[in-house]
């Protein structure tokens, strides 16, 4: 029994002692498939790995706020990095590497009709065929914002919030819509573009007046060590850029 | 399947298990042989993750070791660790959140052990700490390997505390459960359900290991 | 104090009131003997260092157990005591062998098997040693518990209601047992039971408890025949107990004259007992005598009273009879006589019969109200 005891610690302990090499990134759900790709690439090209924690700036925000072992992090806005500098939590101001845009996403076989000024949406809440409509939470996902500020943009506000269905992070707003939980949603680009996604779903591209703009940032945190700056170089140079253009990022 | 969430899964349940063993051997035997002022409060509390959302517990281990201030502060002045978004402090989390799955089913099973016996193991010159060993403990066992059991799979399956406290760290929070719902996230509906099914099968053969022993130990008393 | 005996004084109010004195000397066996409740357990487990009295002095073979005054107090596996469960408590997942091994542990291990086989065949077990408790009869988990007990090298052997778990048969077989080890064992033994004819049995002393108590102590036969008190005797099942008033003393006959229920009766001199204030009596079964219409005896003469017999039992060999005393208030008295007088004289329900009370017999106790206490 006591060897047994000694062992489940030992094991831990080695565990530890691994993890311990490899770096956490925080990055906001909306990068997700981006971001894994060019992290392939990167251990391709370097051999170093990294490990990426996925969830809403916000979340993520407040977890580095908490000690959190990040060492780098990519927010779907500006305005949570500045946040994290302000508070000394950053090794300098960051850089917006890419420009976000939003989409309206349906199911494939959606009857919902799918043009730049969401028409077929109002008529889809008005004539009941709407019931369920998903964005990222607005409190802290900047995706959500944006999603609202779209709507207050077209002056669907109001008609659409008894039927809107949070998403606790882009992805989940992604992933209520195409499951049909949720008969449409507004969601980011990147995913849109995802491949997983490109088979069950279908969208239209919104103009990116609508809303503010969604200047995706990154920056490095205090405990970033060599490999995270490295990384943190890796995605401002060429391979990086194709990648992100290819999920639907624009350059700053 | 995600290998690594899982492995990080078993490591966090058998960690918890670890310390969870004598924690519960202490107060199970403490509230099964002892009448005490305060006793009820002690087993009320005891008890609270039974009922508690783990949101909640979360949400208190958070504000506590937040390394900010207080205790995390503090820690992190003097042993440069935090308990907040690694492995150390979900099997914290763990610990305190599966109390009451080690005590109540330990309290049980010493509490039916008549207390003769033990007093004839005193009458036979056995001082109290060989009267654990070797009266009290072979006859709880079948009780408390349950609770471990009981432990291990309810720790496999934890999820609200995890992504509280633990955030979604690949190879350090990353459990399976939070896998789960990250592969949902992702779109991958097949890791999903292959996890899913399993931890459903893991669960079902736990409780029938449960039942099975509790049946079994029906048999061996007096 | 003598070294090879154990003496026992406890005091204490709350929780549980006691107050107790005993001694029992090395190869004695002493009795405990009470109702339910009465604290005899109580006393056994506070012997044992399972309980600690409020105040206490218990010293065994010149060691001392527990002295309050002195903040002594040795735990019960400290002492070395041997004491027999009621329900046995042996050790349910170990065999007979293991059991009895466990107490051995002041002897080296190489020596334990030997030991725990010649105390199995102490207790007559011998061919059982692998076998778990729960496959044995009440008797032979009884012997097991008995020979863990001894195992100990006990200073003093403990057995709280050994016998209450077994039918009549196989009691009496324990207890010719118990009496047949007793002659090996050279320590106090003590006793608990409820069952006053187990005492009278197995005892060479007993000692009465009642409420935490000890009101008497002595040999079961001079208890019975000259309780203290009223309570004593009542508690040692005596069924003649009534009350009276003292008439006169005559030092010169060596008799005490009492009036009872307007009857006058003779009793032994017993001057202690104030004239014209009021007693208790009790007389024992064996001290009343049949007037046999056969042979009439000059026992006839002490203290006659006419009667009829209301109740007449058969059993055992006696003949037990209640009769019916012609007197001011109606009043029984219980006596036995050997089964072949209750047939030869033909004695039967509703018989009018002669009966006397030996003087000698008559055994004052002070008053007190003989209502039935609840």
């Amino acid at each position: 029994m006591k060897k047994l005891y000694l062992a489940i610690l030992l094991l831990t302990f080695n565990h530890l002692a691994l993890a311990a090499e490899i770096p956490v990134i925080a990055a906001a759900a909306s990068v997700k498939f981006a971001l894994q790709d060019i992290a392939q690439e990167f251990t391709r090209d370097t051999s170093k790995k990294v490990r990426i924690s996925y969830s809403s700036s916000g979340n993520l925000t407040r977890q580095i706020q908490q000690g959190g072992p990040f060492e780098m992090f990519l927010s779907a806005n500006s305005h949570y990095i500045d946040q994290l500098y302000q508070q000394h939590k950053t090794l300098d101001q960051g850089v917006i590497y890419a420009l976000g845009r939003l989409v309206l996403l349906t199911h494939k076989n959606s009857k919902i009709q799918l043009d730049e000024n969401l028409a077929g949406v109002k008529q889809a809440l008005q004539d009941g065929q709407l019931k369920r409509f998903a964005i990222a939470n607005p409190i802290h996902a900047p995706y959500g914002v944006a999603g609202k500020e779209v709507l207050h943009s077209l002056g669907l506000w109001e008609l659409s919030r008894p039927n809107l269905v949070l998403g606790e992070n882009i992805a989940q707003a992604a992933q209520f819509t195409s499951s049909g939980a949720a008969q449409a949603g507004l969601i980011s680009y990147s995913l849109a573009l995802a491949p997983v996604l490109k088979n069950r779903t279908q969208f239209i591209l919104l103009p990116a007046n609508l809303h503010q703009p969604l200047q995706q940032s990154m920056v490095l945190l205090n405990k970033a060590g060599e490999t995270s700056k490295l990384f943190f170089n890796y995605l401002q140079q060429a391979k990086a850029r194709n990648i992100l253009s290819r999920y639907g990022y624009s350059a700053p | 399947m995600d290998w690594q969430a899982l492995a990080l899964s078993v490591k966090l349940s058998l960690m918890t298990l670890v310390f969870l063993l004598p924690i519960g051997i202490f107060f199970g035997r403490w509230l099964a042989y002892r009448r005490f002022i305060g006793k009820s409060l002690l087993q009320t509390v005891l008890a609270l993750p039974l009922v508690l959302p783990p949101t909640v517990l979360g949400y208190y281990l958070l504000v506590l070791f937040s390394p900010n201030q207080g205790l995390g502060l503090w820690l992190a002045n003097n042993f440069g660790t935090t308990l907040v978004f690694n492995f150390e402090g979900l099997v914290l989390a763990s610990i305190i959140f599966n109390l009451p799955f080690a005590i109540q089913p330990m309290q049980r099973a010493f509490a039916s052990i008549p207390s003769e016996i033990r007093e004839a193991a005193a009458c036979c010159g056995m001082r109290p700490s060989t009267v654990l060993w070797k009266i009290e403990l072979p006859l709880a066992w079948p009780g408390i390997v349950s609770a471990m059991v009981m432990c291990f799979a309810h720790t496999l399956g934890e999820f609200g505390i995890v992504l509280m406290v633990g955030g979604n760290i690949p190879a350090e929070t990353q459990t399976i459960a939070i896998s789960i719902y990250d592969s949902v996230q992702s779109f991958d509906d097949q890791s999903a359900s292959i996890m899913s099914f399993s931890l459903l099968m893991f669960s079902m053969l736990t409780i029938s290991f449960t039942y099975w022993l509790s049946e079994r130990s029906s048999h061996t008393h007096v | 104090m003598s070294d090879s005996s154990i003496h026992i004084n406890l005091q204490q109010q709350q929780p549980i009131p006691l107050q107790v004195e005993l001694q029992c000397k090395s190869g004695e066996l002493l009795a405990l003997v009470g109702p339910s409740g009465s604290g005899k357990t109580t006393v056994l487990r506070a012997i044992a260092g399972l309980y600690q009295p409020q105040t206490g002095h218990i010293e065994c073979q010149g060691e001392v157990w527990q002295h309050s005054s002195q903040q002594i107090f040795r735990q019960a596996y400290q002492r070395h005591v041997g004491l027999v469960f009621q329900n046995y408590a042996l050790f349910p997942h170990m065999t007979v062998l293991e059991n009895i091994q466990q107490a051995l542990t002041d002897i080296p291990q190489s020596q334990r098997r030997e030991q725990a086989f010649e105390l199995l065949k102490k207790v007559h077990l011998d061919g059982l040693e692998q076998r778990y408790p729960k496959k044995l009869s009440g008797g032979q988990q009884q012997r097991v518990a008995v020979a863990r007990a001894l195992a100990r090298r006990p200073k003093v052997l403990l057995l709280d209601e050994p016998f209450s778990a077994v039918d009549q048969v196989t009691r009496r077989k324990l207890y010719r047992e118990l009496l047949s080890l007793r002659q090996s064992l050279a320590m106090p033994i003590i006793l608990v039971t409820h069952d006053l004819e187990e005492s009278t049995l197995l005892a060479d002393r007993i000692a009465l408890l009642h409420k935490g108590e000890v009101l008497q102590t002595g040999t079961p036969e001079y208890v019975s025949a000259h309780p203290h008190t009223a309570t004593v005797a009542r508690l040692m099942d005596q069924q003649n107990l009534f009350t009276a008033q003292i008439l006169e003393h005559n030092a010169s006959t060596q008799t005490t004259r009492l009036r009872w229920r307007g009857v006058e009766l003779q009793a032994s001199y017993q001057p202690q007992f104030p004239v014209n204030t009021k007693v208790c009596w009790m007389i024992q079964s064996a001290n009343v005598l049949l007037h046999r219409r056969d042979r009439p005896s000059n026992g006839d003469k002490e203290n006659p009273l006419q009667g009829t017999i209301i109740e007449y039992l058969e059993s055992n060999g006696l003949s037990q009879l209640l009769i019916e005393v012609d007197a001011e208030l109606k009043v029984n008295i219980a006596l036995n006589v050997p089964l072949h007088v209750g047939k030869r004289n033909k004695l039967r329900e509703n018989e009018k019969i002669g009966i006397s009370l030996l003087t000698e017999g008559i055994h004052l106790m002070p008053y007190q109200s003989l209502r039935r206490e609840t």
